[in-house]
Formats: structure tokens, C-alpha cells, sequence
């Protein structure tokens, strides 16, 4: 019997994300009009939204289902394994952490009708100048790139960073934001923002100062370690599907399963792919400790996503050959969603400049 | 039912055991990277074997501790972190296991003692020059003559044959049958007439192997263990005791914390700042493979302690921290090779560079190649992997 992945959290809520996210990914991939592809992602984050995903990790008292991390990476990693084009992560992991402070808030984001936007201090901009600030007056300016959405966002929720950290919930039709929205190489949505002199009413911003800057590096720590879980189930599927591709492609006669360098470099991509296995592992259980998240743990683990994750992705494309530099296969889907989770919550380098700071702080 | 074990005041006591016990003579010799050989490894194994640690894994009833795999590989995590040596395995975690499995109670009484207190000392003669990853083509032969064996052939890559007095011996009794079927297991006295050793250079200056001869050896029947022709089933046994080695991955992350100091220590200043930076980097990444492995070891342990199947850990850990421990070990060199490698001996002979400080970290480098070589070669651990994979 070929290779079977093992999920690092299965069950039911791993098969129903799995199983959404082929329906999703198949459907999309049919699609050619970001209209058709916006109409898709949205029918199917109203199901999973309709399913209680948005609840999972919403405490019982506010309407949600006062779920555990291990619960979000089961999603996740079905989520991953499926290919699911939506933001799991952020939104079922991410957004509520950062709204738990906010009982008025959180019944809505279980139920699914906000759909949130994530723009973290450290969103790419164009122009450093971009970087977006609250003027004295309290008006917004500036402009962000390349952020990940949900399908018609019906808010954005900041943080910006300066003397006095704040966390702001930014109504999308607010006047004097202006968004270019589009879909992304592994098929997610993504806008580029410009707030141009947004005049903030008092009642967006939801938190100030030290707190908000501990929930915003907790929500980080959040992201990076469901990002993981995701793309390492990803990693999962790509392999199998990758074995099943080299199982039946004859050429000179053979399967390319006969040939030795074909199976070596699969050999290699599953050895990558256990070690970054165990080091997610290793971050989740740590997590389950009742110790909090271990930054530390997670860092690793970002880290060898980074190296890990791209050497499976390019493996796969490789041994697909021509094949695997189109879009056709689920496959190469995939290799493409794996790539990109590096940029997710910090890519490698970041991680690394945080373990080398903490390594030279304790020298 | 038995209480269940703290393995936190395992690990504390383990902890005091070593920092307290450990001669730091004999730590520094391994903090140092100079050669473990019998003498230093004799007297550690005899406080181990005083205090009633002789033989973590062995039966009480033979002299062993009783622990279980879980406390076992604490106690090998702390011996690495606290860089006191690895106990000398070819007897107590080879052909050890291998008597008590299969040897019978004369042979138990008479070998299990001097390898528990480190009297004894083994080495295995498995690889020949024409049966290096494919063993089964082994051609020692071993010729009946009433009550002994007459042993004729040649066994190479012998790992401290030079200091040993026995070695466990896979040889040829018959050619008749499937070349796996005809092999069994001798015992021989290294002193016995007919026994030449010949030391081998390694391309990393020191003296681990060596070539044994063995002419016309003669060798009691009474040595051999098990039944004739048994000899593949008793290496591979071995072999399957063995699969959980790479699960320990504390001595690769404690030669990494020292390659650490190491960069700390040799490259201050601007002139470095570039090549630390990159050093640094590349030990990072080592870290997180290693910190990956380590999950994956533990992950191991408990598969076994619930007899759940290993499925292919054992070889991923082989495989992967292999090639991890050669990286830690090329930053180490890349860290002082232009000062240190130009005077690396090219022989064990004393040259005038022999104890030139630091020059351990060339020797390491040079001995790391081999990691990827034994214990299943990084090819083969391959080809084990993609046939699982695969399905055939």
C-alpha cells in the first residue's frame, strides 16, 4: 500500500474541512472570472461559517463553541489537506484571540456575520511612508499590500503600531478606504488597501497600549502555528499525490516509480516532511501544556516551514515535469499553497532574527 | 500494577548521578572531542556498574537496571548533555542483548559479567572487503572439525578490534543453502593463534578500524551462539534493538551548543561579522532539524511503549540526523578552517600539529562523513524508504 498521510489532528473536523476544501478547490480551479472565483469562495465560507467554524475558537459565554488550539488545527489541517482556498487561520484562530476581549463583538464573528480582514503592524507596504498612522486629528492614512481577505470583507481590523499601540476595527465601506481586490496564486483573495484621511469614530478603536500589543504577538504566535499545521498537512497530500502521479506515469516503458532518482528525491521530501511534522507536533503539544504558546517552539517550526516546505513543493513540481508548471492538478495546487504559507505570519528569516536575538540576549 | 514512574526525579537524579560521579577528566575528553578508548572508557563503565547502572538495558536478574525505553533514553539525553561518554556498546547493547536472547545459560554466566563491569571488551566482525551494505554475502568460512570451528577469512571496518578481547563474529558454516541461511554466530578470543590485526587509516587521523585475519582460527563449538546457520536472525535481531539509536538526538544538539560557543569565541569582530552571521544562520537551521528530530524520537519511544508499529522512524531519524550532524559540523569547520585546517595531520602520527588547539574541529569534520556511511548508508536508508513508500 502506498504512503498515507497521518492528519497531527484527525476526526470529524478534520474529514469535513478536508472535504470542503476539494469541493472548493475543485470548483475553483473552472472558474476563469474573479467575479465567478469571488462568488465560489464566498458560497463556501457561508457553508463552513453555516457549519460553525467562526465559533470554534469563540468562548461558550459569547455564543461560540469554547474550543482548544487542538480543535483549530484539526480545521486547519483538514483545511490544508483539501487545499481550501479561504483563511482558516485567520479567521477561526487569529481574529477571534484578538477580539476576545470585545463580548459586544464576538457573538456576530461566531455567526458569521463579520467577515474580517487581518492587518497586522507588520503588513507589506509599497513606500515605507505607507506604513498606515492615526493622525492626531484621529484620521487614518496610509496603505497596505498583499492582504489575505474573506470573500466581500465587511471590516478590517488593525494593528498599528507607534508610541501607543491601538487596535482598530475599520468598517470597509468607511469613507476614504479605497481596495483593490484580487485572487492570489494559490487561489485566496487578497486586497491592497489605501486609507486616505479615514476619520475614525472612537468607537472603532477597541484597545490601546501593552495589551494590545501582547494579544497581537499571541495572535501572531496563533497564526504561524495553524499556518503550519496547514500547509504541513498540505505537505501530506502532495506527497501522496505525488507517489500516485510517479506510480502511474509510464514513460520508456516504465512507471518513473522504477526510476531510483525519482524515488530517492521522494525519499527526501518525506524525511522533510516527518522532521517538520514532529516540530509541529512538538509546538502543539507544548501549546497543550497549559504553558501558553512556546514562541520558541513555534519559530522552529516556521522556520523549517520555510526551508521544509519549499523543498517539497519544488520536489513535487519537479517530479511531475512538464505537468507540474500547470494548473491542472490538484497537486501542484497545493505545491503553490505551500509556497505561499512561508509569507504567512512571518517567513523564515523573521523567525530566525527572533531566535538569534533571544540566543544572543541570553549569551 | 506498578506505580507509575516520575521521570522528572528520573532525570534530576540521573542529572546528579552524572555531574557528581562523572570524573571531569573524563568529560573533558569528550567536551574536548579527543578518542574515546578503553581506558577512558573503562573506568566510567565501572562506577556505572558499581552504582547498579552497568547495563540500562539489560534484565535485573542479569545485572540490568529494570528501566523501562522511556527512562533508558533519559538516562542516554542526560549522559549527552552532562558529555559524559556513551556507554561502549558493542557489548552491552550488541552482542549483549543477542546472549540473552539467544545464548545458552553457560554462556550467559560466562560472558554477561565481564561485559557488565567493563572487564571484557567486544568488537563485532560483520563486514568483510566484499560485503560491506550487502552483509549477506559474507565469505569467512567456518569448517567443523570435531568439538571447534576452523575459521578462515577476513573481517574489515573492525571497530576497536586493537583493544578488544573478543569478537562476535558472523561467518560462512555452509554454501549450500540461500546465502542469508548458511551464516552463524561465533565468539572469538581475539588472543587466539592465527588472529592478525592491521589497523586501517581514516581519512579523519585517528585509529578506530582496523582489518582482522583470521588463519586457520580455531574456535570451541561451545562459542557459538544459538544454532548453526542461526547467525542472520541473531545479527538482524541486533539490528532491530539498534533501530531506536537515532531516536537520541542529545549528543548532535550538545555538539551543536558548543559549535555555538565555538562561533561566539572565534569569530568576534568586524572582519567576521558577514561569516557569523552565516554560521549562525546555518546552525539555526541545524537546530530545528534537530529539535525535529527529537520530537520524532520521542514519538518513537512511545510508539514502542505502546506497541504501536515504528513504521519508518527509524530510518527518517537515521537518515535526517545524519546529514544534520555533518552540517554542525562543516559550520564548525568553515569556522576555523582557514587558521586550522592547512595543519591537520594527515595520520594519527604525532606531527608537529597533533595538539595544535582546536584542531578537534577538523578531526570532527573529517569523522562526520562517515554518518552517512555506516549504520545503513544514507542510500540505502533511501531505498528502505521509498520502497515502504511506494508500495513495493
Amino acid at each position: 500500500m502506498p504512503f498515507t498521510a497521518t492528519p497531527i489532528v484527525g476526526g470529524d473536523a478534520f474529514d469535513q474541512a478536508c472535504r470542503i476544501g476539494q469541493e472548493a478547490d475543485r470548483q475553483l480551479a473552472l472558474i476563469d472570472d474573479f467575479a465567478g472565483q469571488l462568488a465560489c469562495l464566498r458560497r463556501h465560507w457561508d457553508s463552513l461559517a453555516g457549519l460553525g467554524w467562526l465559533a470554534v475558537a469563540v468562548p461558550e459565554e459569547a455564543g461560540g463553541a469554547g474550543g482548544t488550539l487542538s480543535d483549530l488545527a484539526a480545521l486547519a489541517g483538514g483545511a490544508g489537506r483539501g487545499g481550501l482556498p479561504l483563511p482558516i487561520a485567520s479567521a477561526c484562530g487569529v481574529i477571534p484571540h484578538l477580539l476576545a476581549d470585545q463580548p459586544e463583538l464576538l457573538p456576530g464573528l461566531a455567526e458569521g456575520q463579520h467577515r474580517i480582514a487581518f492587518v497586522p503592524a507588520e503588513a507589506a507596504v509599497d513606500e515605507a511612508t505607507d506604513v498606515p498612522r492615526l493622525a492626531l486629528d484621529g484620521s487614518l492614512t496610509g496603505a497596505v499590500v498583499g492582504i489575505e481577505t474573506p470573500p466581500d470583507p465587511t471590516h478590517l481590523l488593525l494593528v498599528l503600531d507607534g508610541a501607543e499601540p491601538v487596535l482598530l476595527l475599520l468598517p470597509a465601506s468607511a469613507r476614504g478606504i479605497a481596495a483593490r481586490h484580487y485572487l492570489r496564486i494559490d487561489g485566496r483573495l487578497a486586497a491592497d488597501w489605501r486609507f486616505t484621511g479615514v476619520a475614525v469614530e472612537p468607537c472603532w478603536i477597541l484597545g490601546r497600549g501593552e495589551v494590545v500589543t501582547r494579544r497581537a504577538a499571541e495572535a501572531r504566535e496563533i497564526g504561524a502555528l495553524l499556518t503550519c499545521v496547514e500547509a504541513v498537512s498540505a505537505a501530506g497530500a502532495l506527497l501522496e499525490q505525488t507517489i500516485d502521479y510517479l506510480l502511474n506515469r509510464v514513460q520508456f516503458g516504465v512507471p518513473l516509480a522504477s526510476h531510483q532518482a525519482l524515488r530517492h528525491r521522494v525519499a527526501e521530501m518525506y524525511v522533510e516532511y516527518e522532521n517538520l511534522r514532529g516540530l509541529i507536533l512538538q509546538a502543539l503539544r507544548a501549546a497543550g501544556a497549559g504553558d501558553g504558546l512556546s514562541w520558541r517552539d513555534i519559530a522552529f517550526a516556521k522556520l523549517r516551514l520555510g526551508e521544509a516546505g519549499r523543498f517539497i513543493a519544488q520536489s513535487a513540481i519537479q517530479c511531475h515535469g512538464g505537468i507540474g508548471m500547470t494548473e491542472a492538478l490538484p497537486a501542484i495546487r497545493l505545491a503553490r499553497r505551500i509556497m505561499m504559507a512561508e509569507f504567512e505570519f512571518g517567513d523564515r528569516t523573521f523567525h530566525a532574527q527572533r531566535l538569534l536575538n533571544a540566543g544572543r540576549g541570553a549569551a | 500494577m506498578a506505580a507509575a514512574i516520575d521521570y522528572e526525579a528520573f532525570r534530576a537524579e540521573v542529572r546528579a548521578f552524572a555531574e557528581t560521579r562523572c570524573p571531569p577528566e573524563i568529560r573533558a575528553v569528550v567536551a574536548t572531542y579527543r578518542k574515546l578508548s578503553r581506558k577512558v572508557w573503562y573506568p566510567w563503565q565501572r562506577i556505572l556498574f558499581e552504582h547498579g547502572w552497568g547495563a540500562p538495558g539489560w534484565p535485573k536478574q542479569y545485572g540490568g537496571t529494570g528501566w523501562d525505553l522511556k527512562q533508558r533514553h533519559i538516562f542516554d539525553e542526560v549522559m549527552a548533555e552532562c558529555d559524559c561518554p556513551p556507554q561502549y556498546h558493542h557489548g552491552l547493547r550488541h552482542i549483549g542483548p543477542v546472549i540473552l536472547e539467544y545464548g545458552s545459560e553457560e554462556q550467559k554466566q560466562r560472558f554477561l559479567p565481564g561485559i557488565l563491569s567493563g572487564e571484557d571488551w567486544w568488537c563485532q566482525g560483520y563486514s568483510e572487503p566484499g560485503a560491506g551494505s550487502d552483509l549477506a554475502s559474507l565469505r569467512t568460512m567456518a569448517r567443523r572439525e570435531g568439538d571447534e570451528y576452523v575459521v578462515e577469512g577476513q573481517k574489515t571496518w573492525t571497530s576497536h578490534a586493537h583493544e578488544s578481547d573478543w569478537m562476535y563474529t558472523l561467518v560462512r558454516t555452509s554454501k549450500e543453502a540461500k546465502k542469508q541461511q548458511g551464516i552463524s554466530l561465533l565468539l572469538i578470543p581475539l588472543n587466539s593463534p592465527g588472529i592478525s590485526i592491521r589497523p586501517i587509516r581514516t581519512i579523519d587521523g585517528w585509529h578506530h578500524v582496523n582489518e582482522v585475519f583470521l588463519d586457520n582460527v580455531r574456535v570451541p563449538v561451545a562459542n557459538r551462539v544459538g544454532e548453526e546457520g542461526g547467525g542472520w536472525t541473531y545479527g538482524k535481531f541486533l539490528l532491530e534493538r539498534e533501530r531506536l539509536g537515532g531516536a537520541n538526538v542529545a549528543p548532535a544538539l550538545r555538539n551543536l551548543e558548543r559549535t555555538r560557543e565555538l562561533l561566539a569565541r572565534e569569530l568576534g569582530g568586524e572582519r567576521h561579522e558577514l561569516k557569523r552571521a552565516m554560521l549562525e544562520e546555518r546552525l539555526l537551521l541545524a537546530e530545528a532539524e534537530l529539535r525535529g528530530a527529537q520530537a520524532l524520537g520521542q514519538e518513537a519511544i512511545a510508539a514502542v511503549m505502546e506497541g504501536r508499529p515504528l513504521g519508518l522512524l527509524p530510518s527518517v531519524l537515521k537518515l535526517g540526523t545524519s546529514v544534520t550532524f555533518q552540517h554542525v559540523a562543516e559550520v564548525a569547520l568553515d569556522a576555523v578552517g582557514e587558521r586550522l585546517a592547512p595543519r591537520f595531520r594527515p595520520t594519527d602520527a604525532a606531527g608537529p600539529n597533533a595538539d595544535a588547539p582546536g584542531i578537534e574541529w577538523v578531526q570532527n569534520y573529517m569523522y562526520s562523513r562517515v554518518r552517512t556511511i555506516y549504520g545503513g548508508s544514507s542510500e540505502v536508508q533511501k531505498n528502505v524508504i521509498a520502497k515502504q513508500l511506494f508500495g513495493s
